[in-house]
């Protein structure tokens, strides 16, 4: 992340003490950040990218990624590179025989939405939509915004494995197999360790939000 | 730098793994108040709010105008925006003053008054206010029922047993969500089996949510959510004109219903227009009370680890409980997801709901062990059962539970899991083995169960949808495959949308499905000696705990 040095301190008080290890010890307070209104002071442009385009192969499997992905945000929020969960989410997806397009989000930060919206532009009507944070949807054009083929809300305990499962489920319900969802994980203690910076890399992902562009080709860097 | 021994003691403890965050209010991290919050202030014309809280009627936002039209008692507007916040917060807390008096006082103040008056009251006193706001006279608890299997088997028999402990309400959701019409039915028999009388809902996504209550697999719904900026309102794709026209299909049926806010949802979602969590909850509460409806579910909920990072944010979470009541909605108080790493900061945190009593304390406590809990975990889980029954005994506290027996516990849970397969096998859906009904009678949670097979579940769970089965379908099964009392039972709740007596405010019903709400059993709390006491049996029965030293066995 982008992001200016008084934040960079309190984030990592917060969250070296959330994950429990130890910050350096040091008794002086944390900075303030009242008067600030954005962590990230830049706001990337996204003018001139390509605008998404609606697929017409039935093999396609859309991916939509949040506005911050690869760019604000490399990282999920528990520490996987960004770029080693998209080419594992595409391998998934290609083992399976479908194809994969990535598409960045710029009209929506709910991953609902960004899932559906993947959906939609896939030429198979099945996409998959993840927030920068790690947060993840498999989705298909014909549900409720709200509804879902399969939803992995808890973001910390996803892994690398977990995330090219996901890349071949979504692969076997365009194939119109009987697909096993993945396993659920549950773990209680990851709201009280992880929500302040879930919603600290939200505001981060939100503030790119640049509506009038909708939706963009995004290859990756 | 050379490291106390102590300092790194005290690093080590669990507490230190919560997160915490300095207040920002531009990012709406600030619990109470933000200096970004409105000034109080209303002007009535022609029978018009034409301007609330600073603002005027031509740049009213949308929750604005709602709250403005249909939350606000413009005769009252005038003289109780008159009287001084510390006034108002003086009449709550005096035993003097009753519950009518006071709400009929803040039916006309704005929501930036009263966040004016919430900051006037300390813990204590906001404790001292829910024991007299609250709507129905005893308090209540409510239960979640889920596992990471989405086992509708385990659903049954974990219903039934939190029946049993007391648990007035019961509410499921899935990891898998087509799982829903299994989960509702499994949930909707257990229940019936624990303790005839306990309402059951699905959270679920809406539409089905709504589905699934008007085929009667459901007695109420909850997860009608409100937001406190118009912003996050539209990312959910909804207004409050869209949730009172939801909540209105739910009343044409005859199903209880109630809303669900909480203070942090706006941070999470990085819209929170620089305002206090206070001051947009309490948007979130009027839009509520003028969709018209009975009730609500809040304090934080599933975003406590926002106000819960901040300085005051628990006392922040007990305000808007307060303001609820105040606002005569039934209170379901939240406590229902895991909070802290600290065992000494979650207790605490419930004790401000516990000790004066709200309409549902929990909203759910997870009568699972907490790994199975789908709602991500809640405050309190199966394995605190026993802590929680001594410290209604301690306290001579209603938590709304009490305890049982084991020969009960599995009496119950044998029996709903065999209501449920009977269920299956004469409806034709997935089949549940008798070896499947054994392990969960005696499980903890789903590590001591036999797998499902999904596959199979989730064709059975279409076909329930496809082929319209509905809550008559499954008295039927009930009644043909011996379980005539369970069948009574579904049957009779299935009446209760016929009758619609629960759908006041507060209403739950006993076991022999009489209706205990706000409006046949109002809170009369007027000081000591007056209001909701715990005495007679059920003081009896909360005395009862297990591990009772026997003196002759010394």
């Amino acid at each position: 992340m982008q992001i200016n040095e008084e934040l960079v301190t309190q984030i990592t008080h917060a969250i070296l003490a959330q994950m429990g290890q130890d910050a350096e010890p040091s008794s002086k307070p944390v900075p303030s950040m009242a008067g600030h209104s954005r962590i990230n002071d830049e706001k990337t442009s996204y003018a001139g990218y390509p605008k998404a385009k609606q697929g017409t192969d039935p093999k396609e499997v859309v991916i939509g990624v949040g506005a911050a992905f690869q760019r604000e945000i490399k990282k999920t929020i528990c520490g996987i590179p960004l770029d080693d969960v998209l080419k594992n989410i595409k391998a998934g997806i290609e083992e399976e025989g479908m194809v994969a397009r990535v598409v960045k989000v710029l009209d929506t930060s709910d991953v609902c939405f960004m899932a559906l919206e993947a959906a939609k532009l896939s030429g198979s009507g099945f996409g998959i939509g993840i927030q920068s944070k790690g947060t993840t949807v498999i989705h298909q054009k014909d549900l409720y915004p709200l509804s879902n083929l399969e939803l992995f809300p808890q973001a910390p305990l996803m892994t690398l494995e977990t995330y090219r499962k996901i890349g071949q489920n979504a692969a076997k319900y365009v194939k119109g197999e009987q697909v096993v969802p993945i396993p659920c994980e549950n773990d209680p203690m990851c709201r009280p360790k992880f929500q302040v910076k879930a919603a600290l890399m939200h505001i981060a992902e939100t503030e790119q939000l640049d509506p009038e562009l909708g939706i963009i080709e995004w290859e990756e860097e | 730098m050379k490291r106390s021994k102590r300092i790194e003691t005290l690093d080590k403890r669990p507490v230190n793994l919560d997160g915490f965050i300095n207040e920002w209010p531009e990012m709406g991290f600030a619990a109470m108040s933000s200096p970004y919050d409105p000034t109080p202030s209303v002007t009535v014309r022609e029978g018009q709010i034409v301007e609330l809280d600073g603002k005027k009627r031509e740049e009213f936002d949308f929750i604005d105008q709602f709250i403005a039209d249909y939350a606000i008692n413009i005769d009252k507007a005038a003289e109780s925006m008159a009287m001084p916040s510390l006034e108002i917060a003086r009449m709550i807390v005096d035993i003097h003053v009753s519950r009518r008096e006071i709400l009929d006082i803040v039916s006309g103040i704005t929501p930036a008054k009263m966040t004016e008056v919430m900051n006037h009251l300390n813990v204590v006193e906001l404790m001292m206010g829910m024991q007299k706001i609250r709507a129905r006279k005893a308090p209540g608890n409510q239960a979640h029922i889920t596992n990471l299997k989405d086992d509708p088997v385990q659903i049954a028999a974990d219903a039934a047993e939190g029946a049993l402990r007391g648990f007035a309400e019961e509410e499921t959701t899935m990891g898998v969500a087509r799982y829903a019409p299994l989960s509702a039915m499994a949930l909707l028999i257990g229940s019936q089996v624990g303790r005839p009388g306990v309402l059951t809902q699905c959270s679920a996504e809406e539409a089905t949510e709504l589905e699934l209550g008007i085929r009667g697999l459901t007695t109420y719904a909850e997860t009608l959510s409100v937001y406190g900026t118009e912003k996050v309102f539209i990312d959910g794709d909804d207004t409050p004109y869209s949730k009172a026209f939801l909540n209105s299909a739910y009343a044409s049926r005859g199903l209880k219903v109630r809303f669900t806010s909480g203070s942090g949802s706006e941070v999470l979602m990085g819209n929170s227009e620089k305002c206090s969590m206070l001051y947009l909850e309490c948007r979130c509460l009027y839009a509520t009370k003028g969709a018209g409806s009975q009730g609500i579910q809040n304090g934080s909920v599933s975003c406590i680890g926002v106000p819960g990072s901040v300085p005051g944010g628990i006392r922040e979470v007990m305000s808007e409980n307060l303001v609820a009541a105040l606002l005569g909605l039934e209170c379901a108080s939240s406590n229902d997801q895991s909070f802290s790493n600290s065992d000494m900061r979650r207790t605490a945190r419930t004790m401000l709901q516990f000790l004066p009593g709200t309409d549902f304390i929990f909203s759910g406590y997870a009568a699972e062990p907490n790994y199975d809990n789908m709602f991500a975990g809640s405050n309190f889980d199966a394995e605190d059962f026993d802590d929680y029954n001594v410290l209604q005994r301690d306290m001579q506290v209603d938590g709304g539970l009490r305890p049982v027996t084991e020969e009960e516990v599995i009496r119950v849970r044998n029996k709903a899991a065999k209501a449920v397969q009977a269920v299956f096998r004469q409806l034709g859906l997935s089949p549940v083995t008798d070896e499947q009904v054994e392990a969960v009678t005696y499980a903890h949670g789903s590590k001591d169960t036999l797998p499902r097979d999904v596959t199979a579940d989730l064709l059975a769970a279409e076909d329930v949808l496809k082929r319209g089965i509905t809550g008559v379908d499954v008295v039927k099964a009930l009644a043909e495959s011996g379980f005539r009392d369970v069948a009574e039972s579904v049957l009779n709740m299935l009446k209760q949308r016929v009758a619609g007596d629960y759908m006041q405010t507060s209403a739950i019903l006993d076991k022999d499905f009489h209706v205990l709400s706000g409006v046949n059993t109002p809170n009369d709390y007027m000081g000591p000696g007056t209001g909701y006491r715990v005495e007679g049996k059920r003081w009896e029965e909360i005395k009862q705990i297990p591990h009772i030293i026997n003196p002759k066995e010394l």
